[in-house]
């Protein structure tokens, strides 16, 4: 069930994908850059859905990994997180 | 009964055991010829096994996946290589199944019920198993596309009329970069397709294991299957399916085996006595038995999950095609050991055919994915398998229907596969099936399934401390992909037998085959 008191927001996603990202790669947050691809630090394709699946669980909502695909950079799979969790 | 007139597979058998074409002495002396078992693919055709290739919504078969892949083992235990020659059309077609649009794949239905050859060319001589290397490209011209480039080492690439190929459509590349195409080879333009030659190959020396040049190859807009820029997406998902029937020959491999060395122990007549005789290859052959049935229970379930556990096809198939390929790899070397220096390798007996079929198995092993790229797609998993195991996050309903072989199977729904698994309910419900071989099990299974739930508990223990980084996979974390095989391997054996509680002794040999594997105590 998600909870509507704390919907969350491009900028808390962000933050959250910044710390999974940087959890995974062993690698401190204020390194990652939320404007690249994340292939850029070295996460081949297939293993970034697995970031995909740990944020379906963080969201508890059922997301398609393949989101991270079209959505190739921290900003923009933010903004459409956004927009999918608005229109669900 | 009347089941014996209707049901394919025992139809099948009697063809297999009849036909000339299936003559053991033929076979073997194609296979030494190096030629193409023309004639044994004929009487498969006649015998109409294509049609249980294609789903009955695109005009075929095929209901349930358990049933297509037991055609298939029937067939790979009489001889891999036409197992390998003839299923290629089945493997070829799935990604049509999956994203064609439904008149397309009406289309290659037809096809295939009428006999056509279906080849899948996804590798290149340069990138192997590293699909977002391809090269060969797809160029958007009017009406359609223009092909350019090589695939090979691809089963039935010279034979198929009809190739599945993967094509890159964005010079970038990634894993939105890639298309697939199903070429129709009687509508290309002369010259823009050649065969590649056959390459000659260590096992399965008669198949067509050869690949194919585009040159400028037009093809019309419908030939894209599923949408442009998708085709890394829909091959994965393909390739989840396709693995258990890879798993299914590789049985049919072991069943062949096992089967060879029994009648070799029988027949054969050392000192007086036949070597059945003695314990040292009643032992061999009783725990060869006991990693077949192991086996067996991983691919049971991993197949009937195309239709009943879709959402974590991608981690059970992964784990049955890095499991099974290798256990049947290893009962043939263990049969090897102790019967081979009596002769059961050399020529004189069933024409060579266990010799034959020592090179021949492993090849399954590389098929559609190494043990590697499989295990490594597992631990890519391991995280969020642990969680899972943690919640005892599990789907019910999906794990009656994939361990109950009485079950009729659901639906197929291409979209409910998914590349991520949620988690794996074969392994969530073992702590409650472990309850229940203990409340109404024999005794000598309940200290047994103690010990599997206590080894489960600590893979996944240790799956959720893993430190893992990508691209930098410890060979530790493949010993821990394989202790997680045998634990799955092992509840699904419990799960099925749960189902019909009968042969407590097998069901005791196939835990202690895993238990002794996993090293526990």
């Amino acid at each position: 069930m998600s909870d509507l008191t704390a919907v969350p927001t491009p900028e808390s996603l962000r933050a959250w994908l910044v710390d999974c990202v940087a959890d995974h790669l062993g690698r401190a947050p204020a390194g990652i850059a939320t404007d690249v691809p994340l292939t850029t630090y070295g996460l081949d394709s297939v293993y970034a859905l697995s970031i995909a699946a740990e944020l379906e669980d963080h969201l508890d909502v059922s997301l398609d990994p393949t989101l991270i695909w079209d959505h190739p950079t921290i900003d923009a799979l933010s903004a459409a997180l956004v927009a999918e969790l608005r229109s669900a | 009964m009347t089941a014996t007139v209707a049901d394919p597979l025992a139809r099948l058998g009697a063809l297999l055991d009849r036909s000339p074409a299936f003559d053991p002495a033929t076979l073997a002396a194609l296979d030494r010829a190096e030629r193409f078992p023309a004639d044994a693919c004929a009487a498969l055709d006649a015998f109409g096994l294509p049609a249980h290739y294609v789903p009955v919504e695109h005009g075929g078969r095929l209901h349930g996946f358990g049933a297509v892949a037991a055609l298939l083992r029937a067939v790979a235990r009489r001889d891999l290589t036409v197992a390998v020659a003839h299923g290629k059309t089945y493997l070829g077609a799935v990604a049509t199944w999956i994203a064609g649009d439904p008149a397309a794949a009406a289309r290659l239905g037809a096809r295939i019920a009428a006999g056509a050859v279906v080849s899948c060319a996804l590798t290149e001589r340069a990138h192997g198993s590293d699909l977002l290397g391809g090269e060969l490209t797809a160029r958007p011209r009017a009406g359609g596309w223009t092909l350019d480039g090589e695939k090979w080492l691809i089963n039935n690439a010279t034979r198929a009329e009809l190739v599945t190929v993967l094509a890159r459509t964005d010079p970038g590349g990634g894993p939105r970069g890639f298309t697939l195409f199903l070429l129709d080879k009687a509508r290309l333009a002369p010259g823009a397709l050649t065969p590649a030659p056959k390459v000659p190959t260590y096992g399965v020396r008669g198949a067509d294991i050869s690949g194919i040049v585009l040159r400028g190859a037009h093809v019309g807009a419908d030939a894209v299957i599923g949408p442009v820029g998708h085709g890394i997406e829909i091959i994965l998902k393909a390739l989840h399916l396709t693995r258990t029937a890879c798993v299914a020959m590789s049985l049919g491999a072991g069943d062949h085996a096992l089967e060879l060395a029994t009648a070799f122990a029988a027949e054969t007549v050392v000192a007086g006595r036949p070597l059945a005789d003695r314990p040292e290859v009643r032992r061999v052959l009783a725990d060869a038995a006991a990693a077949l049935d192991l086996a067996e229970a991983a691919a049971t379930v991993a197949v009937r999950a195309i239709n009943g556990l879709p959402r974590e096809l991608s981690v059970l198939s992964a784990v049955a095609k890095a499991f099974v390929p290798a256990q049947v790899d290893d009962l043939i070397a263990r049969l090897t050991d102790v019967l081979g220096p009596y002769g059961l390798l050399g020529p004189g007996f069933r024409h060579g055919a266990f010799g034959r079929l020592e090179r021949d198995a492993r090849i399954v092993g590389i098929f559609d994915g190494s043990s590697l790229v499989n295990r490594n797609a597992l631990i890519d998993q391991f995280r969020r398998l642990a969680r899972a195991w943690r919640k005892g996050a599990r789907d019910d309903a999906g794990l009656a229907e994939v361990t109950d072989p009485d079950a009729p199977p659901s639906a197929f729904r291409p979209a409910a596969l998914s590349l991520v698994a949620g988690g794996n309910s074969v392994l969530a419900a073992l702590p409650d099936a472990a309850r229940r071989v203990r409340a109404t099990g024999p005794a000598e299974l309940a200290g047994l399934v103690d010990r599997l739930v206590a080894a489960t508990g600590e893979v996944h223990a240790e799956m959720a401390a893993f430190d893992l980084r990508p691209h930098a996979v410890p060979p530790a974390a493949f010993e821990l992909a394989e202790r997680y095989e045998l634990c799955f391997a092992a509840a699904a054996g419990v799960q099925l037998w749960l189902r019909r509680p009968v042969d407590a002794p097998r069901l005791r040999a196939l835990l202690v085959r895993a238990l002794d594997a996993m090293g526990t105590r």
